[in-house]
């Protein structure tokens, strides 16, 4: 998937669980109050659904922005079909 | 250290400090391994050597007295970053006083601590920018200074930023603490070097730690708990401290333990409830002890945790009052008083007193009331409140419990009505201060209710005026405008739609009853609601 595609694929999941007005590059745990601990766990467990990956406990507390989950799904899903 | 002149509640027990300052006791740290780690972030991978951290925190020096004065006050707003503890020992080396303040706060929250503590400089990260944008704006005296990265701090020739630096005294406050208060305004606390490095090195001989501990803190920086129980006490020892986003640490856990060798960690119980239902399975590796504190821990969610886990848990007992901790239950695990939230260390004195402040005997509840170089110099322009608990050499905390024959304390409750919510303290007053301000409100109350994971939940009840059309969504997002999430409440109950309830429970002096709305609650409202509890949290993979 390209990183634009990326996006849009997360974009509602992300605006869901972290109960925010829009889901774009510049948003990051630290700037996103709702972005706590619990909704992280539970917005990595809804990712992991919609792209039938597995995120590993060595990766789960480097993905604290918009921008580095969608590099990291960028690379995990590259060669694969849209999910 | 007797020859500086101590509080009566700081004066007993006497204790032997080596290094009286931040600044002298990492310097002392650095000449002593100057190769050894100091601090590990990997979120970010960056990893400093206790000499390469001293010279940052030598340029931080130059960088902040650059823009603030010797006494000053300064916020400084960041998540467990390098660039936090670089403004911070930066600061303080200059006799400066810090103000970390949580950035998950309201926009009006972090004013009201940057005018109430008297800061003229804010540092921030530059993720924080669109936040602070309007407060700019509105305090055109304050200075806000971004710091995105630490190697943006000038680079100095340390012999010589070292040989202009200030004396600085024990006593000399580093920090000024905003915790939450009865009034619903966050109340200051003001804990000097002395406070911090008495507290980390009671931790730290408690707890043994040595060069070779790794403390993994995954409790924010902002708290008193991230800068003592992990900060001071590695610090103290000469060891490392891996530190962790606490947002993004919860999945993390058991993958951090084991990929960093972590020795010790901190938590609150809330944590421990989270990690238990994941579900994943964890080894603990080197890992020698959990410490816990803050809000209650259940017996039965210890017992699950350790069973499943093999971890021994430490409870503990303080508050930030007395810099973080002043009993621990025995180390090692086996001299543990179960049930009890230990002893108290050599570096405090503690006492339960009855409502005249004598002494009870042991097996009496009263309130429990501390001493020593750990208590704090006291509240922020808060004289009413600093007689009131701090009063005849003691500080008196609010917390009723008990002691044993054998010296084991026993946390039983709290005096008033504080909420804590995942180690969060929480006033009601916080919450109705700004639900009273909804003009169809007419008036209001805010209990904690049990919860889960979090220990407690927000729960508000709030009477309109009559044939007033106002929805509880409408009153929960008047709320989120100007309190932080983590104290919005989640549910807020209309009372004029309860049929056997008209108006809110008052004694004879019209005080609201808090514990019969608790009541009330628990027996016709706790299981009617939308039940957001592991399962939502969790998604399909909750467990154990």
């Amino acid at each position: 998937m390209t990183i634009p595609e990326l996006y849009a694929a997360l974009s509602p999941l992300a605006e869901q669980v972290l109960r925010i007005p829009q889901f774009d590059k510049t948003l990051t745990m630290m700037s996103t109050p709702s972005w706590d601990s619990l909704r992280h766990v539970q917005l990595l467990s809804a990712i992991e659904q919609k792209f039938g990956i597995e995120i590993s406990g060595d990766d789960a507390f480097k993905l604290t922005s918009a921008e580095k989950l969608v590099q990291y799904l960028h690379r995990q899903t590259e060669g694969k079909p849209q999910a | 250290m007797n020859t500086i002149a101590l509080l009566p509640h700081q004066q007993s027990p006497a204790v032997e400090l080596d290094y009286t300052t931040f600044q002298t006791l990492l310097r002392a740290r650095m000449k002593q391994a100057p190769d050894r780690e100091f601090l590990v972030f990997p979120e970010t991978d960056r990893r400093f050597t206790y000499r390469e951290f001293y010279e940052i925190s030598v340029s931080a020096v130059d960088w902040v007295g650059r823009q603030v004065e010797q006494g000053g006050t300064v916020c400084i707003i960041f998540r467990n970053t390098p660039e936090f503890l670089a403004i911070f020992f930066g600061a303080v080396a200059l006799g400066i006083t810090v103000v970390p303040v949580n950035p998950d706060l309201a926009v009006p929250e972090i004013r009201f601590i940057v005018e109430n503590s008297g800061s003229h400089s804010v540092f921030f990260d530059p993720d924080m920018k669109g936040k602070l944008v309007p407060l700019e704006a509105e305090l055109p005296e304050v200075r806000f200074s971004p710091l995105a990265d630490v190697s943006e701090l000038p680079k100095v020739d340390v012999p010589a930023i070292e040989a202009q630096l200030p004396h600085v005294e024990m006593t000399t406050p580093a920090a000024i603490i905003y915790t939450s208060g009865t009034t619903g305004f966050p109340k200051g606390v003001i804990l000097s070097h002395m406070n911090f490095l008495v507290d980390g090195k009671g931790i730290a001989e408690w707890f043994q730690l040595n060069a070779d501990t790794r403390s993994l803190c995954i409790l924010p920086l902002f708290h008193n708990n991230g800068l003592v129980v992990s900060l001071a006490s590695a610090l103290h020892a000469g060891g490392a401290i891996i530190m962790i986003d606490p947002k993004a640490s919860l999945r993390s856990f058991w993958a951090l333990v084991e990929r960093y060798n972590a020795t010790f960690t901190s938590v609150m119980p809330s944590i421990l409830a989270a990690i238990l239902a994941l579900g994943s399975d964890g080894r603990p590796g080197y890992l020698k002890g959990i410490i816990s504190g803050g809000q209650y821990l259940p017996p039965s969610l210890g017992k699950r945790f350790e069973s499943r886990f093999g971890v021994p848990i430490f409870e503990g007992f303080g508050s930030t009052e007395a810099t973080s901790y002043s009993c621990f239950q025995a180390y090692p695990a086996e001299r543990r008083a179960p049930g009890s939230v230990g002893r108290v260390m050599p570096i405090s004195e503690m006492k339960v007193v009855d409502e005249n402040d004598m002494e009870v005997p042991d097996g009496t509840e009263g309130e429990i009331c501390i001493r020593g170089a750990n208590v704090a110099i006291g509240y922020h322009n808060l004289p009413e409140l600093q007689a009131l608990r701090f009063r005849n050499g003691w500080y008196h905390c609010g917390d009723y419990g008990s002691r044993s024959r054998e010296g084991d304390y026993y946390f039983s409750s709290r005096k008033d009505d504080l909420i804590v919510k995942g180690g969060e303290k929480i006033y009601p007053a916080e919450i109705e201060n700004v639900l009273c301000m909804y003009p169809e409100v007419t008036e209001c109350a805010t209990i904690g209710i049990d919860d889960a994971i979090l220990g407690q939940e927000i729960c508000a009840f709030a009477r309109l005026k009559e044939q007033t059309l106002v929805t509880e969504s409408e009153l929960l997002a008047f709320c989120a405008q100007s309190l932080a999430r983590f104290k919005q409440p989640k549910r807020i109950v209309i009372i004029n739609h309860l049929g056997d309830m008209p108006e809110l429970p008052k004694g004879p002096t019209k005080k609201i009853l808090y514990r019969v709305l608790r009541d009330y609650y628990e027996r016709r409202l706790a299981n009617s609601q939308d039940p957001e509890g592991l399962k939502w949290v969790l998604g399909s993979q909750g467990g154990g």
